[in-house]
């Protein structure tokens, strides 16, 4: 049975599967967005506290992601949550933040002073200066920093079948148990299309966010 | 009106500490432009920020409209002040329209009263509205990009306009014009203008007076006119040009210098005859013929010699006439390709209004150097 059969034979299951896929993806995306764009934000303007929030998204990242769930499971275990999609959801932000945060922080660092002292010796208040200038100037580069997150965390997520998370990780890891190749081969097709899908589908959003001016400017310069 | 009341400005501490400026007083009044003149580093743009506090100041205070700018809000004080920084810094984001109009936006404008506004500056700076309105940042040359600097710091009309080098980067021509338009502009409508620039010329220009700057430390606070005759040292004599004595030619205007009822004049149907006869009883070497209110020429005894007619057909024509508002630099120029003293002055419907000679001029300049300063606005002599 080739692995286009065993899609077809099973499309419901897969389609559940994708769904769980996304679904997990798609919280831990919001939430890493709502955690990671603000502070990143809120570190450009306290240099001590960057270093250290970066050094610490950093240490997250090296930590295995299957370590990661053995680690959480004890404590997630107390309020009866150590498998499952919470342990998933918490990991995927945990590891979102690192791109999150840099590229937040990078691009509003890297706003061309003159821009920002133009607008504050007019009399822009900080608020105003984030909203009419730094954001949209570093928008292109934050959401390039989702893109990363967000296509690392459908391979992450795929992981989180071991502590029962669901999603399509699922096919790989029953296909290695039963030594069943279309199942794992289906499973790995599914995550990696899933993958290529969402990358796209976020350049796609970075070009619509990013302010003309700016793709005028960026055409000009080349 | 800004005062400047010992202002110490230093940067970093310890070893790296940099003086940026040293125990500055000095007051730019109501309506006045002051421009900083300096070479680069010498604290000029950290005067500028200074004043709206995108610096702190080390001693000393400011005060703006004899408010003490320590106590006040930051942004409030700002949003007073026009600011046109150095590196221009125009949003890349936002149309230009966007850009001029962001103080307005922020001020709670009406999106027509902003629109019109726009407009009005863009033509003030010289660029077509409709060309360049929706344009972005980016699609702009340096020139222009400054030239929107300008217009955004104008644009909420504030009292007062701190200008960082506002004109550096706009070609020859275009800042000639564009600095006229602001002189015209300025006339209207007095504001208290702080205007960097490295350029005598400019400083010459633009300034009701010159704060000249050395390594952080005023050197001379004084009228163009007044430091050009009276350089209170070296560095400043070496500052304003060797050429100074010609400089001050550019702050003397024919307005300040003509004969408005010179003596030597005849009307077109005078005969030759009478004319000559006038010339002898005045002592004077030729007249100048009027006629129908109009200069049309002179003429000299050698000429009316022999002849019978109206003096108006045997005029030899001036090769052409000075406005009040020419600068004694351009009437001496002409008068050395022309070989000739005098020249008429007319308004601006060509109407006979005196003569201004080399030696009226020449007069002038002698009074300046010997320190008879007029104080009155207007005449910036
Ligand atoms: N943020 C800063 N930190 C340290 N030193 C500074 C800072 N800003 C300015 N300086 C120093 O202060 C001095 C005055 O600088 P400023 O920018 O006011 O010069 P300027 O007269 O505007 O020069 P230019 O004509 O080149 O613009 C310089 O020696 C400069 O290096
Ligand atoms: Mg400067």
């Amino acid at each position: 049975m080739s692995v286009l059969q065993f899609i077809i034979a099973n499309y419901k299951q897969v389609l559940f599967l994708t769904w769980e896929h996304i679904y997990m993806v798609g919280l831990s995306l919001i939430i890493a967005t709502a955690l990671g764009v603000p502070l990143g934000i809120i570190i450009t303007k306290h240099e001590e506290l960057a270093k250290r929030v970066i050094n610490g998204a950093n240490v997250i990242m090296t930590v295995p992601s299957i370590a990661l769930f053995g680690l959480m499971l004890p404590v997630l275990a107390i309020i009866g949550h150590g498998l499952g999609k919470v342990p998933a959801v918490i990991a995927l932000v945990l590891y979102s933040q690192l791109p999150i945060i840099r590229n937040t922080y990078v691009a509003i660092k890297n706003v061309p002073p003159s821009i920002r002292d133009a607008g504050k010796g007019m009399g822009m208040n900080k608020w105003e200066l984030l909203r009419e200038v730094e954001i949209p100037i570093a928008v292109p580069v934050i959401i390039a920093g989702l893109r990363t997150a967000a296509v690392m965390n459908i391979g992450i997520a795929a992981i989180a079948a071991y502590v029962g998370a669901g999603g399509l990780g699922v096919y790989i890891q029953q296909g290695i148990d039963r030594v069943y190749p279309e199942m794992i081969i289906s499973g790995a097709v599914l995550v990696s299309l899933f993958a290529i899908i969402v990358d796209g589908a976020m350049a796609l959003v970075e070009r619509i966010v990013t302010p003309t001016g700016l793709k005028v400017q960026k055409r000009l310069v080349q | 009106m800004i005062t400047y009341d010992h202002v110490t400005k230093i940067f970093g501490e310890g070893a790296n500490a940099v003086t940026a400026l040293e125990d500055i007083t000095l007051t730019i009044e109501k309506g006045e432009t002051v421009v900083f003149l300096g070479p680069s580093g010498c604290g000029k743009t950290t005067i500028l920020r200074l004043t709206n506090r995108l610096e702190s100041i080390t001693r000393g205070n400011i005060f703006v409209n004899g408010k003490n700018i320590r106590e006040q809000d930051e942004v409030k004080l700002r949003q007073q002040m026009g600011y046109v920084i150095q590196d221009i810094g125009l949003f890349p984001n936002k149309t230009i329209a966007d850009n001029i109009g962001v103080v307005p936006r922020l001020l709670g404008w009406s999106k027509e009263r902003i629109t019109k506004r726009v407009d009005e500056l863009l033509t003030m700076c010289r660029l077509d509205p409709d060309v360049f309105r929706s344009r972005y940042p980016a699609e702009l040359s340096g020139g222009q990009q400054q030239r929107i600097g300008v217009a955004r710091g104008l644009a909420a009309d504030p009292e007062i306009l701190l200008m960082d080098e506002p004109f550096g980067a706009i070609d020859p021509i275009n800042r000639e014009q564009i600095q006229d338009e602001f002189l015209k502009l300025q006339e209207k409508l007095q504001k208290t203008i702080a205007f960097v620039s490295h350029d005598i010329h400019e400083a010459i220009k633009m300034g009701d007076k010159i704060a000249l700057f050395e390594q952080g430390r005023l050197v001379q606070y004084a009228s163009p006119a007044f430091m050009l005759t009276h350089p209170k040292n070296k560095y400043v004599a070496d500052f304003v040009g060797a050429d100074r004595a010609l400089k001050v030619l550019g702050i003397i205007f024919v307005r300040d210098v003509f004969n408005p009822c010179p003596e030597n004049i005849v009307q077109g149907l005078a005969t030759a005859k009478e004319t000559l006869a006038f010339i002898e009883k005045e002592d004077i070497n030729y007249a100048i013929v009027i006629d129908d209110d109009k200069p049309v020429g002179y003429v000299t005894p050698k000429i009316l010699k022999y002849e019978q007619s109206p003096v108006r057909d045997l005029v030899k024509a001036f090769p052409d006439h000075v406005r009040k508002r020419t600068s004694a630099r351009d009437v001496l120029s002409f008068m050395l390709m022309h070989d000739i003293l005098t020249l008429c002055v007319v308004d601006d419907n060509g109407n006979f209004a005196g003569t201004v000679s080399y030696n009226d001029i020449q007069k002038k300049i002698r009074e300046t150097y010997t320190g008879e300063m007029k104080k009155d606005k207007g005449d910036r002599l």
